[in-house]
Formats: structure tokens, C-alpha cells, sequence
């Protein structure tokens, strides 16, 4: 008997020794987050765990870009989910799950972006070139400038946040800045990012060119008409964009990465694009959970003022019309950021503004007669600016661009018949603002 | 002890018909018999026992040290027929001389044997508050899972089914929740293996999940104890917070002749009602009135009478809504099912050997097409003695679950009540080709029922292996080893005619495995010290370690509709996880009684857990334990009316890590933000170094008192449960990047009390009428938390500081304007205009009490028994009428329900409805709480007529005994709820329960069958 419990005590010690590593289990799928980015391949793989926050589904996937479309007057909603609504009705509630959605994902692309700017420059692996380390930090300060540009455009000022999270009670509590200040900070970044990447062409990530052309939008919302007008100039004076004719050479028979892109998110099989999902009609797969409305429809399919821009809409088998600008199975259809179209009319109204009608003129007709449409006639700035407008609404027909361009130009009363000031930015999500408390919401939400 | 022997002896005399004990003293002395009666598990020697020989009058009983003697005119062998209070009568057959004859207790009253945590007691001797259930009262239920079965049956356990659909998830509450991100849902114990009671199913449901307790054959269930509090369930410490569900399945009696059963049974299932929906010309008049409404409030949309959607064809519309057909969907999508179940068992034993073995096979059909559930199962329990001291034996069993699934809940592609219950009746099936098209962006009916096909097969091994011997007559070593392991192996196929199939066609395939293995070492001790003490003690550790995998594969696009596979398809993904964790843990408890009156208990677990930070592993979770047998003091031994009584306390401290991830403490960083088709990495996971168990403070206070020679039965407990370092995913502002992280953030209480009243009403020589009742109530209340959190599809449901879990977030309707119609909702915040402010919590989902009341009825050979389940108080959100009653908002895209008829028209209506206008803009706003509905309800689970054959009729047939019964499951419902079944949820998410979304109700069924031995 004393021996048996002296050999179940032995058993007993042996296995409280051994408990140390028996409970120690270690993931397989993940990696301690005590080892990210070390050497070349960690950074360079980061910065691409950076684009995938672009592009996913709440951000650049779907959500925050539908933002931009449905707020304007080109989308109806033919679905279920009554949070798009609010959109379309312009009576967004501070608990529309779209808003929280863009903007956790936008807060995770800045995150992600904090974390190679933070880490990338102190990696010392040789293999790492200096060009290499500049590059993927410059990519990080490009992502983040388009982050908080998102941000500022569509909340006014947001908590800026410039370092990595490493743990639960860092970057919380820090308060809204002011939408200038948000709007500074995009710009810091940016001229960050622009000495630090290659003058190279490539659509799906950065360069130099890509700071340029989201500085022309930029200038563009900050009513830099000079300065919008220079950084437009330099794409477009740049052989390696240009307006593709039909219009519909973009994005049809799965096209991707053409010389219209100047940014576009690249997206595969393993790497899907929700948007085809909202757009197209149940007999293709999709939920058609919003589609364009009479409206835009009839624009489009006016020879004069849609021309070959009718192919973005189709109809289905109970003739009803759907979006069609994604569509791809599997759904590898690009999100476009920048074309160079977006260029021609940023230069357009960036030089009509500063009475350079000939000029502004120019840039309009190049996107008219892309789609085939005749030669604006339009003679003074005001019928310029507003031939400009109604350009954009149906060139971007089903790009998220409508309710930003509307909002900068303050003509939402006129075009939108939206009065209450208040609601040209949108509520901070009521969720946030219940987790911090520093956080204040808009006016009149 | 001396007394207890002599109240056992003087009961023994006081029971035994006087002519039993009358002695044949002239007969000629043929034999000489001795032998003594011991209990069949404590081997203690059973005094009073009454022993007579079969087919005569001649009797005796045993003595003080359970020994009897006759001299008798019989020759051996002849057989004896042993009987006394509190166990099981037996016959022997007497071949010689000096025979040990072992007792088994019986089911009844306070010698219940109750199977606790590593070991068994008798109730009288309990200090802990459990609830045994006898399986076979439910059995025939058809449902799928045991749990399931058990609605109603155990006071203070919550069990609803959220679906009619059998073998789906149950939610199984035991005295409330105490947790928002680690599991709510006991500990299941099967013959000693911790087996795996989350659902393994991947594929999307509609919200649903499939419950791996639905692998066990209900038919090989000997018992079910359900533990409550804290001194029950502490040697499960780590585990207990939620309860513990101990199930014991059938093993073999040594020395038993082999007996064989054989139980079938064969019935129909129907729903008692579905949803009343608009007609053709209902649904367009609404739709209509929608848009002359929509016109007046807002000009600009130009919408008018003369342009309103159904007007005459000729002018362009829709046709006049007389003219609209309807289409009747639902009756093609549910249909009467075929129940059938079929159970074999052999049972028995020799001197040393005892088994079951039992095969069943169960098919049911659910009410919705196409879905079946069919479970064939494998049982063989075997022990063997190697000598007085050593046993070791198995407990194995196989079961192949087959799931024939359907979409059936939320999600719009694939969706069968989308297309069935979701369209717009005026809608046909076919285009004016007459070719079939699904509509509203729904699959078409027809095309779904005969072109899909998903199904899962679960192929579960649940074993045990044990050996334990008696290193002194006191001391029992047991070593035991457990298998959990289970193969889950789901497809689905859509094909070119479906929404999800549009594109080539979709095939998946998801295979998880989930395996489980347990150690685990225990020493029993017992020793009575001299006349009035009573000691016993267990130590014990276990080992447990979980692996969870799973390889998933998608094929898009195949060349026809012919292929099927994978293999075939034009573009595949895959992908695979693995999962583990580890739990060590160290257990000892002690007993002690005096003079079978004061009963203490003590016990300690330390438990570690891989999840945890690295400093925070171990949690140690103590129990105490007392109770008064107050009917044996002297001044109550004599007051006959009181039969027994006690009076029992306990406090407890019990963890919780269920649910939670397996690496929920790590600070991590996924690989799976890849770019451009090439890895990329990113933040997944933030540290917390510190996240420890969750621990719940437990305490129970309980009297059982039987009255009149047990003829009352009841149990009172009053308990209180307080759950601090409650594990939750504590919501970050999204400034961080990161959405939450594990910490220890809430803290939440239960309380309530649980009565339990078992009565045998009459007691006739033929008819005997017996009742149990079982009443509780819990009050819950989230303590502390930090920050709400929402939950559920519109947020409808917020978990906040100072309320209920799973309460209820909307938006408050008063009333319905008459002169306008509108709907006019609460301002909480007096702002003047109804925004997200004005959500209010009304109401949550716990029911302000809840049990069952049971009636038997024996007449000769017939038995009744009828069973009634309610709850009462309870709020269950409509979700489903939300989307039916869009007031015509929705125009073709939505059925409408015909309580939307009940709408305002015109200046002066009375009706909570309001008039149509916008969906989501005012009146028929998300989250209003015109759909939240009173979700009490009292409904006849089960009635059974059983009918005995006589004994003399069956055994002409050969039969030892043979029962024919039929039975009926919810033969009524009372409820004011307006959905099909109160009960109903949408999704298997416990943090958004009472959210009913249209889920097929729980059938009504009849059933008819046999049960025969040999």
C-alpha cells in the first residue's frame, strides 16, 4: 500500500513536470505576433498583408466603396438588407452596419500599414536593398494617406493614428482631430511616400505616379485648382495611361491592369471580390442586392450622354437592369481606385476653376468622345464646371465617386435636395462610440 | 449503524404480508438452504430481506448480517424470489447449498442510486442538487438527441429546440448563463469520456447547426443525472460552471440469462400549422396602397394612382390585383414524414462476465423536403471480473449519423423557406416561356427540391476502457481511458438550375475531425470508523487533449450538370486548419458522515488549460458541502407523516473555458493576407498575457422531504450563481486595428430556485396514478460590462450592463397614430426625432419561470402518460413578420404575411399596424418592437398509451413481456405567439437567441410500436 502511493506520487510529480510543455500549445496556422518582420521576405510579405486590408471585402472588396454609389442618385435598392436604404434615402442611422464596417476595415488597413512603417526600417537582413526598404515603406504611406483620405472625406476628422497597436490599451481615447488636420495628415503622408517609391508603372501597387494621381484628388477636394492641376498633368502626360476605346475596354472580357488603371486592386479566385455579388442578378449568381435606378439607366443608354458607357448595365432574364461593371466567375473582377479617366476630369474642372475653359474643355472631350459621345458645347465656367459633373455621374455611373463629388462642390441642396448640412458627412459608428469614449459624434446624428 | 439496522428490520417486518412468513412445520424435510443477501454495489449485507421459495407460501427473511436459513419440504433446485425495500425484487434459482445472492437497489424514492461525480451515492446521502431522469420516459420523442428530450424534465434546466428539424442543436441552459463568449452549454459525461457537444457542420445552414449529441443512441441510455451546483459538479471544477450531464449507458447483470430486446416503432410527423400568407390580389393591394402613400409623402417620386404597379395590363401595369393569381409554395416544400426506429439489445451475464450488446437504426424525416436525419449505432459494453478484486471492462460505441440538410433559415441563395415561404405568392413558378424561374431573388421551388444536394455523415466512436481493482478491501484504484472521435464529412452540390450553382455549378466538400483523449487515474477510499462515523475519500487527475482538423475543397465551374465531384470542376480552392488544446487536472474530494445524520463533503480540482497566458494556467476551484438528515433525529422519528427530511447547503467555486479559442491568449499574426496570389502577412490577434479562467461562485441551498410514506416527494433549492472574470472578446475601438481580445472582462449572476414535486396520487390495487412536477425560475443579470454589445441580425439583440443577457434592443412602438397611421415610437431622448438614442431594451429572452408536469396512469397492463412542457414570460423577436409585413415596401422582392392585412386605411383606425410606406423608414422600421411577442407557451410534449400483454399471452408468443404502445408529440401548443413555434431561432449563435427567422416548427407526430423481450 505505501509503495503504490509512493509510486502514484512519483506519477504525480513526473506529470507536473512535464505539465509545463503539455500545456504549452503552439498554433499552426499563425505565428507569434513577438516575430513578424525581420528580414526581406517578412517585410515584403507585410506589405502585401497591407494591400489585402485595401482589399478586402469592407473596404475596397464592397463596403466603404459602396458607400460612395449608393449615397448618390445612381443606385436603387432591390435587396433585403434595408441598410442601403439609408443610403438612398440620405438618412443614415448611426447603426448602419455598412458604416462600422468601412470604417473598422479602414482602421485595420492603417494598422496593418502602422506596422511596416514602424518595423521595416529597423530590419537589418542585406538582402533587404535600400530601394526594396523604401519602396514597401513608402507603399505603407501611400495606403495610409488613401486610409485617412477615406476617412476625412466621408466622416470629416477622425483619431489619427500613426503607430502599430501591440497591445489592448494602445490608440484608444485619442479623440477626433479636426477634418483639416485628417486632411493634413494625408498629405504628410504622401509627400512621405512620394521621394521614397520608383518612378515606375505598375497598377496594382504603388509608385510614384500612384502618390501623384491621389494628389491631384486630393488638391482637387482641397480646392488646390494649381496643384490639382500639376500632379493631373504629370499622368497624363505619362505614355503609359491612356483612355481606351470602347469604354468598356477596362473592365469587359476580363480585362484587368489596362493603361486606363492607374490603381486598381487586383483580386483571383483564392482572392475573391465580393462586389459581383451585390451587383449581379440571382440567375448569375449574384443578390442584385442594389442595381441602378431608372435614372441613370436612361442616362446611359442616351447615345448622347452615356454612348458606349451603356455597357455598364445589362438586363436580366425578368428584364430587370443590373450593374455589370463586376461580373467575373470566379469573382476576380478588379475594384478600380484611379483611372485615368478620374485624371482627365480632375485636370477638366481643376482648370476651369482657374478659367482655363479651352483647356478644361479639352480634358471633357477626351472622356466624351472615348464614350463616343459628341463635344461639349458648354461656354461659360459654371455650365463647364456643371458639363464636368454630369460627366462624372455617368463615367463613374458605378464608381464611388458620386456622393463625394456632389458633397465637395456644395451643390448636395441643389442636386441631392439634401439641405441638412449635417448630413454631408456620415455618423461615426454608434458601436465605436460606445467603446470610446472620446470619440464625438457628428452633428445631428 | 445498529439503528439503521434495526429500522431496516422492523420495516422489513412491517411490509411482509403475514402469510409469507407463515412456516410449513409439518412438512417432510427434504433440504437444508443458507445464504446470505449483500447490495449489489456497497456489498453491505441487506437485513430484512424477504426470501421465499417460488410456488409456495414458505418464506423467511434475512438476519442482522444478511444471512437466511430454510429447512424445507422441496427438493433443490427450486427457485427463490428475494425481495426487500429499496430494491429490485430478483428470483434465484437454488441449486446447492450456501448461495450469495447479490441485490441491485431499486429506482425509488431514497435508496435511488445516483450516479455523481466518480462514483454513485444514494439520495438520501446526497448533498449536492441533482436531477436523475429515467431515459425511457422521453424516448419517444422523436427529436433526434436525448437532449432534446429532456425539455420540461429537469427543473431548472432551460432546453429549446430552435428547430422542428430532428438532430439539430438544442440549447440546454442549467440554471441560466453565465457566460457571453465561452460556452453556456454543460458538460456531457458519457460513461466517464468528456465527449465533444459543439457541432462539427461547416456548410451554411441557414444559421443552423447540426448537434453531435444527436449521435447517441437514446435506446442505450441506462440513466441521466443532471448536475447542478457547485458540490455536484466540483469534481468537474474546470467544467461545471454550465452543469454537468452525466449519461451511464447499459451494461449486463452478472450471472443474468441472456435477454434479448427488441423495441420498433413506425409514425408520421406533420406541422400543426404554417404561415398564413397574403393571396395574389391581398399581396397587390398592399403593394398598391404602398405607392399612392409613398406618392403622398414624397411628390418628387411621382408616384400616383394612375401609375400604381397594378393596374390594368393594358396600361402598362401589372394587371388589376383581382386578377392576380396565387401560388400556394409552402405545401409543396412541407410534407407528412415517416418516422421509423428500431432497437435490438441482448443483455446478460455469467459469474464473472456481463455485457450489453445493442444495435439501432432511427430515420426521421424532418417536415421540410428534403431533410432526413438517419442514425445507425453500434453498442457493446463489456466487464469482466479477473478475480474478487480486479474488473476491467469496455464501454464502445459506433454511430453513423446521415444528414440529408437544407438551407432552412437566414441567407437568401439556396434558401428553401426564401423560396418557398419568402416569395411573393402572386408570383408563378414559371416565366411565359412556362419555364420555371425562380423569383424575387429566390431559387425557384421546384428546381431547389430536385437539384441540390447536401448532405453529412458523421461517423462518431465514443469509448472507454477501464480497469480498477481493490488494492485494500477499502481502496479502489480505477484507470481509465477514453476515446472521443469523430469523422465529419459534408457536401454540398448546386447545380446550373441554382442561384448558387449559376455559374458552372458549386461543389464542396468539408471534412473535420475532431478527436479527443482522455486519461484519467482516481483512489476511492471508504472506512467506517466504529458505529456512527463514516469516511470516504477519492483522488484523482486526468488528462485530456483535443485535436481539431479540417480540409476544406470548393470546385467552381464543371462542363455539365453531370459531374459533380470536384475533380471535375474548372476552378477549386481549398484549405485546411488544426486546432489543439490540453487540459491536465488534479482532483481529491472527502466525505464524512456522523451517525447518518450530519453529511459533509469536501473537494478541491486544480485544472490547467493550455488556452490560458502563460502565468494563468492553473485554476483552482474548491467545493463545499453539509446537509441534515433532520427526520433522524429522535424528535422526528416518530412523526409518522413526515417520511424523511433534509436540509442541505453547499458554496462552490466552478470554471469555464469552453468556447473559447484554443489560442485566445496568444498574440498572433495570420499568413492568409495574401496579395496579388502571394503570401502576405498580418496583425490577427492581440496578447493577453493575463487571461485567465472564468470562475463562477456558486451556492445552493436545498430541503427534501418526503411525506406519507413517500407518497410526496418534493425538492426545494434556492441557488445563486456569480460568474467573475467572465471570458469575453472585449471590443476594441477599431483605432486599434483590431476588432477585440480575449480578457476576463464580465461578470454575471443567476439566481433562482427550482421546486421538483413527485406524488404518487393514488396507489390502487390495479390503477396507480403518479405526477411529477417540476417548476424553476432564474433571474439573470449582466453585473458588469464595459460596453454593450450587439448581437444578432439588426443588433436586435444588446448585451449590456444592468440587464439580462439576450435582451432585446428596439425601437418601442406606442401605438398607431389613428389619423395618420403611423407608427409613433418612444423618444426616449425627447430629441424630437427617432434615431438609433431611442433604442430601448424591452424585454429579453428568459422566461419568468419554466418546468414540465408529468402524469402516469397504470391500469392492469395499461400505462398513460401524458407530458406537458411551458415557460412563461419570455419575449421571442419575429423576425420572420418583419420581413412578411413590409406594408408592400417590398414590393415583388417579399411575400407578404396576412397580418400585415390588418393595417391602417383610413382616419380613425384602431390597429397597431401601421399604414405602408417605406421600409426601414418609419413604420415598418428595423428592430421596431411591434415583432417582439410574448413567447410563453404550455404544449403536450408527449402523450403515450402503452398496453402489456398479459404475461401468460406473452410467452405463447415466446415472449417474456411484450408492450405495444402508441404515441403522440406535440398533440397541442397554447401561446400567443403569432409564428409557428415559440421556441424557434434563427441561429445557433447563443449570443442571438429568440430570434425567429421562419424555421420549420416542431412537427406534431404520431407513433406506433412494440417492445418485446425473450
Amino acid at each position: 500500500m505505501r509503495a503504490l502511493k509512493y509510486i502514484y506520487s512519483i506519477g504525480i510529480v513526473a506529470l507536473l513536470s512535464s505539465c509545463a510543455d503539455y500545456l504549452d500549445v503552439k498554433p499552426l496556422e499563425s505565428i507569434s505576433d513577438t516575430q513578424t518582420i525581420y528580414d526581406k521576405a517578412s517585410s515584403e510579405t507585410a506589405i502585401r498583408g497591407v494591400y489585402s486590408a485595401l482589399a478586402s471585402g469592407n473596404y475596397y472588396g464592397t463596403t466603404f466603396q459602396s458607400i460612395g454609389y449608393l449615397s448618390g442618385d445612381n443606385i436603387q435598392w432591390t435587396g433585403s438588407q434595408s441598410q442601403v436604404q439609408e443610403f438612398i434615402n440620405k438618412k443614415v442611422n448611426a447603426d448602419n452596419s455598412t458604416i462600422a464596417g468601412a470604417w473598422t476595415a479602414i482602421y485595420v488597413t492603417i494598422n496593418r500599414a502602422n506596422n511596416v512603417l514602424a518595423k521595416v526600417p529597423t530590419v537589418t537582413d542585406p538582402l533587404l536593398t535600400e530601394t526594396l526598404k523604401n519602396q514597401i515603406i513608402g507603399e505603407a504611406y501611400f495606403i495610409r494617406a488613401l486610409a485617412y483620405f477615406d476617412l476625412a472625406r466621408t466622416w470629416g476628422g477622425v483619431p489619427i493614428v500613426t503607430k502599430p497597436t501591440a497591445s489592448p490599451t494602445e490608440n484608444r481615447g485619442i479623440g477626433r482631430s479636426t477634418q483639416a488636420e485628417t486632411y493634413a495628415q494625408v498629405l504628410k503622408d504622401l509627400d512621405a511616400a512620394e521621394p521614397l517609391l520608383p518612378l515606375t508603372t505598375d497598377r496594382y501597387r504603388a509608385t510614384r505616379k500612384t502618390v501623384w494621381a491621389l494628389r491631384a484628388r486630393y488638391h482637387l477636394y482641397q480646392k488646390e485648382w494649381a496643384k490639382a492641376e500639376e500632379y493631373a498633368t504629370k499622368l497624363l502626360t505619362d505614355t503609359n495611361y491612356r483612355l481606351l476605346k470602347p469604354f468598356n475596354t477596362f473592365f469587359a472580357n476580363d480585362a484587368r491592369g489596362t493603361q486606363e488603371s492607374v490603381f486598381e486592386i487586383f483580386y483571383s479566385a483564392n482572392e475573391p471580390n465580393t462586389h459581383r455579388n451585390q451587383w449581379q442578378p440571382q440567375t448569375n449568381g449574384g443578390t442584385r442586392q442594389w442595381a441602378p435606378n431608372d435614372a441613370i439607366v436612361a442616362l446611359l443608354n442616351d447615345p448622347t450622354i452615356g454612348g458606349t458607357r451603356s455597357t455598364l448595365v445589362a438586363k436580366d432574364n425578368q428584364n430587370r437592369w443590373y450593374g455589370n461593371l463586376y461580373y467575373r466567375t470566379p469573382a476576380s473582377d478588379p475594384s478600380y481606385i484611379i483611372r485615368i479617366a478620374e485624371l482627365y476630369l480632375i485636370r477638366a474642372e481643376a482648370r476651369a476653376n482657374q478659367d482655363k475653359l479651352t483647356d478644361a474643355l479639352a480634358d471633357l472631350n477626351a472622356v466624351r468622345d472615348r464614350a463616343g459621345v459628341a463635344a461639349s458645347t458648354a461656354a461659360s465656367t459654371s455650365a463647364v464646371l456643371l458639363a464636368i459633373e454630369n460627366e462624372r455621374r455617368v463615367e463613374f455611373a458605378l464608381e464611388p465617386h458620386r456622393w463625394y463629388d456632389i458633397v465637395r462642390t456644395g451643390r448636395a441642396a441643389q442636386v441631392f435636395n439634401l439641405t441638412d448640412a449635417n448630413r454631408l458627412v456620415l455618423p461615426i459608428p454608434a458601436g465605436e462610440l460606445l467603446i470610446d469614449k472620446s470619440l464625438v459624434q457628428n452633428q445631428g446624428y | 449503524m445498529k439503528k439503521k439496522l434495526l429500522m431496516q428490520f422492523l420495516l422489513g417486518i412491517l411490509l411482509i404480508p403475514y402469510g409469507v412468513l407463515a412456516q410449513n412445520t409439518n412438512a417432510t424435510i427434504n433440504s437444508n438452504l443458507s445464504g446470505t443477501i449483500v447490495d449489489e454495489s456497497s456489498r453491505e449485507p441487506i437485513i430484512g430481506a424477504s426470501i421465499k421459495i417460488k410456488g409456495t407460501t414458505h418464506g423467511v427473511l434475512s438476519d442482522s448480517e444478511g444471512r437466511f436459513y430454510f429447512k424445507t419440504g422441496q427438493k433443490l433446485p427450486y427457485t427463490l424470489i428475494i425481495s426487500s425495500v429499496g430494491y429490485d425484487t430478483k428470483e434465484v434459482v437454488a441449486k446447492t447449498n450456501n448461495i450469495d445472492i447479490q441485490l441491485r437497489a431499486n429506482n425509488k424514492e431514497l435508496s435511488e442510486i445516483v450516479v455523481v461525480g466518480y462514483g454513485t451515492q444514494e439520495r438520501k446521502n446526497l448533498i449536492g442538487s441533482i436531477t436523475k431522469v429515467n431515459p425511457s420516459e422521453v424516448s419517444s420523442i422523436p427529436v433526434g438527441s436525448i437532449d432534446a428530450q429532456l425539455q420540461g424534465k429537469v427543473a431548472g434546466v432551460q432546453i429549446s429546440s430552435a428547430t422542428g428539424v430532428p438532430g439539430e442543436a438544442v440549447n440546454v441552459r442549467v440554471r441560466g448563463a453565465t457566460s457571453i463568449n465561452a460556452d453556456n452549454d454543460p458538460l456531457y459525461v458519457i460513461d466517464g469520456v468528456f465527449i465533444n457537444s459543439n457541432s462539427l457542420q461547416t456548410i451554411g445552414t441557414g444559421g443552423k447547426a447540426t448537434s453531435p449529441i444527436a449521435d447517441l443512441n437514446p435506446a442505450d441510455i441506462q440513466s441521466i443525472e443532471v448536475l447542478k451546483d457547485a458540490e455536484a459538479t466540483a469534481l468537474y471544477g474546470s467544467r461545471g460552471a454550465n452543469g454537468v450531464i452525466l449519461i451511464s449507458t447499459k451494461r449486463g447483470n452478472f450471472e443474468q440469462a441472456p435477454k434479448v430486446n427488441i423495441n420498433a416503432s413506425f409514425g408520421q410527423a406533420k406541422a400543426a400549422k404554417l404561415w398564413e400568407l397574403t393571396t395574389g390580389p391581398e399581396h397587390a393591394q398592399l403593394v398598391n396602397e404602398w405607392w399612392i402613400n409613398t406618392g403622398k409623402d414624397t411628390p418628387s417620386l411621382n408616384r400616383t394612382v394612375a401609375n400604381r404597379p397594378f393596374r390594368p395590363v393594358s396600361e402598362g401595369g401589372r394587371g388589376l390585383p383581382e386578377e392576380q393569381k396565387t401560388y400556394d409554395r409552402l405545401s409543396e416544400a412541407f410534407r407528412t414524414a415517416t418516422l421509423q426506429s428500431y432497437d435490438v439489445s441482448l443483455t446478460g451475464g455469467t459469474k464473472t462476465t456481463k455485457y450489453y450488446i445493442g444495435g439501432g437504426f432511427n430515420s426521421q424525416e424532418a417536415i421540410l423536403k428534403p431533410i432526413t436525419f438517419n442514425r445507425a449505432s453500434f453498442k457493446v459494453n463489456l466487464d469482466q471480473k479477473i478475480n474478487d478484486k480486479v474488473q476491467i471492462g469496455v464501454s464502445n460505441s459506433f454511430t453513423r449519423t446521415y444528414r440529408n440538410q437544407a438551407r432552412a433559415g437566414d441567407g437568401p441563395q439556396g434558401g428553401l423557406l426564401q423560396a418557398a415561404l419568402h416569395t411573393p405568392t402572386y408570383l408563378s413558378p414559371y416565366n411565359e416561356q412556362g419555364v420555371l424561374v425562380g423569383r424575387a431573388g429566390f431559387d425557384n421551388l421546384t428546381l431547389l427540391l430536385e437539384n441540390y444536394d447536401v448532405h453529412s455523415t458523421s461517423l462518431r466512436y465514443i469509448g472507454n476502457l477501464y480497469a480498477e481493482a481493490y488494492l485494500l478491501p477499502n481502496l479502489k484504484f480505477r484507470s481509465s481511458w477514453g476515446v472521443d472521435y469523430n469523422n465529419y464529412n459534408e457536401s454540398e452540390y448546386w447545380n446550373t438550375f441554382l442561384l448558387l450553382g449559376a455559374q458552372g455549378g458549386l461543389a464542396t466538400s468539408s471534412i473535420t475531425q475532431f478527436s479527443s483523449l482522455l486519461n484519467e487515474q482516481t483512489l476511492t477510499y471508504r472506512q467506517k470508523i466504529g458505529e456512527k462515523h463514516s469516511f470516504g475519500a477519492v483522488v484523482g487527475n486526468t488528462l485530456q487533449s483535443d485535436v481539431l482538423t479540417r480540409t476544406y475543397a470548393e470546385g467552381r465551374g464543371f462542363a455539365n450538370n453531370s459531374f459533380t465531384i470536384i475533380s471535375s470542376a474548372a476552378t477549386t480552392t481549398s484549405t485546411q486548419s488544426w486546432s489543439k488544446s490540453n487540459l491536465a487536472s488534479f482532483f481529491a474530494k472527502a466525505d464524512y458522515s456522523y451517525d447518518n445524520k450530519y453529511l459533509f463533503n469536501v473537494s478541491v480540482r486544480a485544472d490547467g488549460s493550455s488556452r490560458f497566458g502563460s502565468d494563468r494556467k492553473w485554476g483552482y476551484f474548491p467545493a463545499v458541502g453539509a446537509a441534515w438528515r433532520v427526520k433522524q433525529e429522535s424528535f422526528l422519528r416518530d412523526v409518522a407523516v413526515l417520511s424523511d427530511l433534509k436540509l442541505k447547503a453547499s458554496y462552490g467555486i466552478v470554471g469555464n473555458q469552453n468556447g473559447i479559442g484554443n489560442f485566445a491568449a496568444q498574440g498572433l499574426w495570420t499568413g492568409g493576407a495574401s496579395y496579388q496570389g502571394s503570401a502576405g502577412i498580418a496583425p490577427q490577434q492581440l496578447a493577453n498575457p493575463d487571461l485567465k479562467w472564468e470562475r463562477t461562485n456558486q451556492f445552493n441551498v436545498g430541503v427534501d422531504a418526503a411525506l406519507w410514506n413517500g407518497r410526496v416527494a418534493f425538492e426545494l433549492n434556492y441557488y445563486t450563481k456569480y460568474t467573475r472574470d467572465g471570458l469575453l472578446q472585449l471590443a476594441l475601438p477599431s483605432t486599434t486595428g483590431f476588432a477585440n481580445y480575449w480578457s476576463n472582462a464580465a461578470e454575471i449572476s443567476n439566481k433562482g430556485f427550482e421546486l421538483n414535486i413527485n406524488t404518487t396520487n393514488i396507489q390502487g390495487r390495479n390503477f396507480v396514478w403518479t405526477s411529477s412536477f417540476n417548476l424553476a425560475q432564474n433571474i439573470n443579470n449582466i453585473e458588469k460590462l464595459e460596453a454593450p454589445l450587439k448581437y444578432g441580425s439588426r443588433d436586435l439583440i444588446l448585451q449590456q450592463q444592468g440587464t439580462p443577457l439576450y435582451s432585446f434592443w428596439v425601437y418601442k412602438q406606442l401605438y398607431v397614430d389613428p389619423q395618420t397611421g403611423n407608427a409613433v415610437y418612444e423618444d426616449v431622448n425627447k430629441d424630437g426625432q427617432i434615431t438609433v438614442a431611442d433604442r430601448q431594451i424591452v424585454g429579453s429572452i428568459w422566461p419568468k419561470f419554466f418546468g414540465g408536469l408529468t402524469n402516469n396512469f397504470s391500469y392492469k397492463g395499461f400505462e398513460v402518460s401524458a407530458f406537458l412542457a411551458f415557460q412563461y414570460g419570455n419575449k421571442i423577436y419575429n423576425h420572420n413578420r418583419f420581413f412578411g409585413e413590409g406594408g408592400g415596401a417590398r414590393d415583388a422582392a417579399r411575400v407578404i404575411l396576412a397580418s400585415n392585412l390588418a393595417r391602417w386605411q383610413k382616419p380613425g383606425d384602431i390597429t397597431d399596424v401601421p399604414r405602408p410606406d417605406g421600409v426601414n423608414v418609419n413604420n415598418y422600421r428595423d428592430g421596431g418592437s411591434r415583432w417582439l411577442e410574448d413567447g410563453s407557451f404550455l404544449r403536450l410534449r408527449s402523450l403515450n398509451i402503452a398496453y402489456n400483454l398479459p404475461k401468460a399471452f406473452a410467452k405463447k408468443l415466446g415472449a417474456e413481456a411484450f408492450k405495444v404502445y402508441v404515441n403522440g408529440t406535440n398533440l397541442f401548443l397554447i401561446t400567443n405567439y403569432t409564428g409557428l413555434d415559440p421556441e424557434s431561432s434563427a441561429s445557433s449563435d447563443q449570443n442571438a437567441q429568440g430570434i425567429d427567422l421562419g424555421t420549420p416548427p416542431q412537427p406534431r407526430s404520431f407513433q406506433a410500436g412494440f417492445n418485446i423481450t425473450f
